[in-house]
């Protein structure tokens, strides 16, 4: 019902009235919400519909979006919200589940595997509960299925197996004759992500050539110029690189040296860097993305000082952390308050510029 | 004011320092709960005003509708908008409670709000000149300002500020105070007045145009009750705001004396120029936890409900650093309020002789 003040212009008008807000059909969520959390307007809620184990630190989440979500293509990432100890935190994942599946159930999985020292994805694994609501941002990202339908290569490690996953159980589905090959690799054979399925895709799949390599187990199968040698027409597919930086390097290296076309192959990787309380790390490149601007910074210069510097005028005011006239969005990227010395998370929140350092790259939304 | 040494007030600060970090590090589901329940409580109330308003012919039901949405707007305004407006749920990272975009149920818009009272009034604290709070331009409160006979009314000014409170405070940005000596000119204030007649507009649109004419047959009753409202929730804002900084011991400050000063010393005139009322729970919730002026003021940004948990440690380090910590009951407090805006209506030497406490030099309690 309070979704109508989103959609009449009038309605939204009045809204902004009467309620003192830019979002006037989230001015009742706090009421809303009591009765029924999936009749929030702010943000797009999703209900955790099931869990299940992947591997001893990979599960996957099956999502149930509300109705408005406008669903997904094989291959993108999606921003989730969820709120650990009273903070709301914004992580990006891939959907590994095909978008058929969204239009036959309403449901889209996310698989997520745990991050050493992860503060979300160690949160999601060991206190989300089937039923409970987080919050799910639009689709996005450009990792997409070719088409027209031509060979394709995808070479995975780890985790980064969740977009591709998506996008193999979308071309089986849809018939998709022109061979497709993974080379998945992983540390042992017990890390294997959604085995059963990569494996009943190779089986029922013609087009489909599934090859695993373990790199920890008695004999290390890295990437290697052989592993490519013996993809079948290697030069006429186009590539698909997700996993961890070394393998995407590694793999990149090796695709140009084969002759493959740059814009022939494509990557795609989230994931969180380790948090880095070292204070020798500070300073970094700083991108002010309102402005189109980027800089960069040494030692332990505040943000507003940075972009003062830079001939922007973020508004402000006490310039010492107290009134809070320059809060604005860090959109990415990690900073060290100068009063504290914390550092804080890596994703989208709000900082006070006058007492922000960046600790590595930074971008902020003035 | 008190004098300490650089060496005191780096001791002060530290002792201050390490009750705001301990507070910092114990954020999280507690304190987004707390704010919550307010916020549900807020929208309940003004859900529920509204829609008995219409009702209002029974005289029982206007009342409690009429107080409902006064509370309403106090609860919207002191717990919520003035405290979100300060930062002190940024780190919840929650869009609807962000500092720079929350936007309250009063005439002055949150833009204008955070310009002056968050960075003018908060860092130039009873600076007399500097800081356009004390005595909003408009009331005499000290020897600072050289008495003339136009003081001799400030009483009826003042009952007139806090029935216009919202009014008040929409147009402080204006400095109508330095429009007539001619220090700035109209020209330079259009793009404020714009904005306080889109916001002061929407909010007159609002409680006596909209919700009047869609309940157009008892648009009178629902008219006065809005009214009433606002006049509840200008009456209680401005008396809690005037017990912040103008009971008899809250001290003022010259200019000279705040230049280039240290932190330690920011903390100081906090100290000094803010005073306590105490109450019962509900007191201190409707005040917005202003009950608290002085831990308020030291630390803007801590959320409110925890200033009654902090209090007492505050007192030890005021205590230990030898510094008034301002307090008392409301009654009294905002006794020596009224006492200070009638006093300093009266010529300089009128006041000392009927009202000695606000001669000078004061006397310390």
């Amino acid at each position: 019902m309070t979704a109508l003040l989103e959609k009449s212009s009038t309605l939204h008008w009045l809204g902004r009235q009467l309620f003192n807000r830019d979002d006037p059909a989230a001015f009742f969520d706090p009421l809303l919400e009591r009765i029924n959390p999936m009749w929030v307007q702010q943000y797009t809620p999703a209900r955790v519909a099931a869990i299940f184990n992947e591997t001893s630190d990979t599960k996957t989440f099956v999502l149930a979006p509300a109705g408005r979500w406008k669903g997904f293509e094989a291959g993108q990432h999606v921003n989730i919200g969820v709120e650990v100890d009273g903070v709301r935190r914004n992580r990006t994942f891939s959907l590994s589940s095909s978008p058929l599946q969204w239009r036959a159930d309403g449901k889209a999985t996310l698989t997520i595997k745990r991050l050493p020292g992860g503060l979300v994805t160690n949160w999601m694994h060991d206190h989300l509960e089937p039923g409970a609501v987080v919050g799910l941002g639009e689709a996005f990202g450009d990792f997409r299925i070719p088409d027209p339908q031509e060979p394709a290569l995808y070479i995975a490690g780890g985790s980064g197996i969740t977009p591709v996953l998506s996008q193999l159980e979308t071309m089986a589905a849809s018939g998709y004759r022109a061979p497709i090959t993974l080379l998945y690799y992983v540390r042992t054979q017990a890390d294997v992500i959604a085995a059963e399925k990569l494996r009943a895709l190779a089986v029922r799949w013609p087009a489909f050539t599934l090859k695993i390599f373990t790199t920890n187990e008695s004999e290390p199968q890295l990437l290697c110029e052989k592993h490519l040698g013996d993809v079948p027409g290697l030069p006429a597919r186009r590539c698909y690189l997700c996993g961890p930086k070394g393998l995407m390097d590694l793999a990149n290296d090796l695709l140009y040296r084969r002759g493959i076309a740059e814009d022939r192959v494509h990557s795609t990787f989230f994931s969180a860097p380790a948090a880095n309380l070292d204070t020798s790390t500070l300073g970094g490149a700083v991108r002010f993305e309102r402005s189109d601007l980027d800089v960069s910074s040494e030692g332990d210069a505040v943000l507003l000082e940075i972009a003062e510097a830079a001939k922007l005028s973020p508004r402000y005011g006490c310039r010492m952390g107290i009134c809070h006239q320059c809060s604005c969005r860090k959109t990415s990227g990690t900073v060290v308050n100068r009063l504290t010395g914390k550092a804080s998370g890596p994703g989208d929140e709000t900082i006070q510029l006058c007492i922000s350092v960046p600790s590595g790259p930074v971008s902020i939304d003035i | 004011m008190k004098t300490m040494n650089e060496t005191q007030l780096k001791e002060l600060e530290q002792d201050l320092d390490t009750i705001r970090d301990q507070v910092i590090a114990d954020l999280g589901e507690r304190d987004a709960r707390y704010i919550r329940k307010i916020v549900r409580l807020h929208r309940s109330l003004e859900v529920g005003g509204r829609a008995l308003m219409p009702l209002g012919f029974i005289p029982p039901v206007f009342i409690a509708a009429t107080t409902a949405l006064g509370l309403s707007k106090i609860i919207e305004n002191m717990e919520i908008g003035h405290n979100v407006m300060h930062g002190q749920y940024d780190w919840m990272n929650d869009p609807s409670l962000h500092s720079q975009t929350y936007e309250w149920d009063t005439a002055c818009s949150g833009d204008s709000w955070r310009r002056t009272h968050n960075y003018e009034h908060h860092t130039y604290t009873n600076i007399i000149g500097k800081d356009r709070d004390y005595g909003y331009a408009l009331l005499r409160l000290s020897d600072d300002d050289k008495w003339k006979p136009a003081h001799s009314l400030q009483f009826m000014n003042y009952v007139l500020l806090s029935v216009f409170f919202q009014w008040g405070v929409g147009l402080h940005e204006l400095e109508f105070e330095r429009l007539r000596r001619r220090e700035i000119s109209v020209r330079e204030k259009i793009p404020f007045l714009k904005e306080f007649f889109r916001k002061g507009g929407r909010q007159a649109f609002k409680d006596y145009v909209f919700f009047p004419l869609v309940t157009f047959p008892v648009a009178p009753v629902v008219l006065a009750g809005n009214i009433g409202a606002n006049l509840i929730r200008n009456l209680w804002s401005s008396t809690v705001i005037f017990c912040g900084h103008f009971t008899q011991d809250a001290e003022t400050f010259s200019e000279e004396e705040c230049e280039g000063e240290s932190k330690g010393h920011w903390y100081l005139r906090q100290l000094t120029g803010s005073s306590n009322f105490t109450g019962g729970k509900w007191v201190h919730v409707l005040s917005g936890h202003l009950s608290y002026q002085v831990e308020h003021h030291i630390f803007p940004d801590l959320p409110a409900h925890r200033y009654p948990e902090i209090s007492e440690q505050v007192q030890a380090v005021c205590q230990k650093h030898g510094i008034p910590y301002n307090t008392g009951t409301f009654a009294k407090q905002y006794s020596t309020v009224l006492k200070r805006i009638i006093g300093y209506s009266l010529p300089d030497r009128m006041r000392s002789r009927l009202l000695p406490e606000f001669s000078n030099p004061a006397p310390q309690s």
